[in-house]
């Protein structure tokens, strides 16, 4: 595989990225002020069916075990870093396609770990992640189509060391 | 911390055209998680990536939306139809107004 990181260009980059923290510190922290990242912009605390409710607000979630490919480790030793992936096996057409894929562990305290937008142009509804869990939980993929169907598969994961908060 | 927002983009050394492939991203970033005070969590800015978006030759392919329950130097893959050669670019948001960027060009062998 072609490396396509050079010493050269690693230098650089660092280069700039000194440079530009050196900006940033001059800068007037009031540009930051537009707090996003404070608690009433996150998912609320809430158990996994309020999650759910609130996602898809009733909508009926079919059993997507067959299609939907969930893979994850059996007993994750660091619940700070839990390797994910899903596919599913449908074409990525223009006529339908995955629209969404939402990644859920039930027992996070904000149980929405990401949603994955795609588009036709991915060709395949593949993502793959870390997930941070806190504890030994069931993990759903929940896979929106693009007529608004909902499928979901679930897979439990044991957690030897809880990977705090999330 | 001079690390965050370094991008590491992998694609296949050789893409045929029309070829679903797979991409694998990775991003330096510390994903801060809430932190708890006598079992109250503490109100204040939290410092991680909230979005994801993933272009291809211009056009936005796929957008993530990302959560702190994402692990820390967030590891990403996801899928792409190579249609045409072109840079394939992922940029990544986080809530403090930081934006990082990797791109990866697309050739066909």
């Amino acid at each position: 595989m072609k490396r396509s990181i050079t010493r050269r260009a690693a230098l650089r980059a660092l280069g700039w990225l000194g440079a530009s923290g050196f900006a940033a510190m001059l800068a007037p922290k009031t540009r930051f002020a537009l707090a996003q990242g404070n608690l009433a912009s996150l998912g609320p605390e809430e158990g996994v069916d309020a999650t759910v409710k609130r996602l898809f607000a009733g909508r009926p979630i079919k059993d997507g075990a067959s299609v939907i490919k969930l893979d994850l480790p059996l007993i994750a030793e660091n619940g700070a870093v839990v390797p994910v992936a899903v596919e599913v096996t449908s074409p990525q057409t223009p006529q339908s396609y995955v629209k969404s894929i939402y990644i859920i562990a039930d027992k996070n305290r904000r149980p929405l770990n990401a949603k994955f937008n795609l588009t036709p142009a991915t060709g395949l509804a593949y993502v793959g992640t870390n997930l941070r869990l806190g504890e030994s939980t069931d993990v759903r993929a929940v896979a929106e189509m693009s007529d608004g169907t909902l499928l979901a598969a679930k897979r439990e994961v044991k957690v030897t060391v809880g990977g705090c908060g999330g | 911390m001079a690390d965050i927002g370094r991008v590491r983009i992998r694609i296949p050394s050789s893409i045929k055209p029309g070829e679903v492939i797979k991409v694998r991203v990775l991003v330096m970033h510390p994903m801060e998680i809430v932190e708890r005070k006598d079992g109250k969590p503490v109100d204040k800015n939290y410092h991680f990536i909230n979005r994801v978006v993933v272009t291809y030759g211009g056009r936005e392919i796929a957008q993530f939306e990302t959560s702190q329950s994402v692990s820390e130097n967030p590891f990403f893959s996801f899928a792409v139809r190579a249609t045409e050669p072109g840079p394939l670019k992922v940029t990544f948001l986080d809530t403090h107004g930081g934006k990082y960027e990797g791109t990866a060009d697309i050739k066909f062998t």
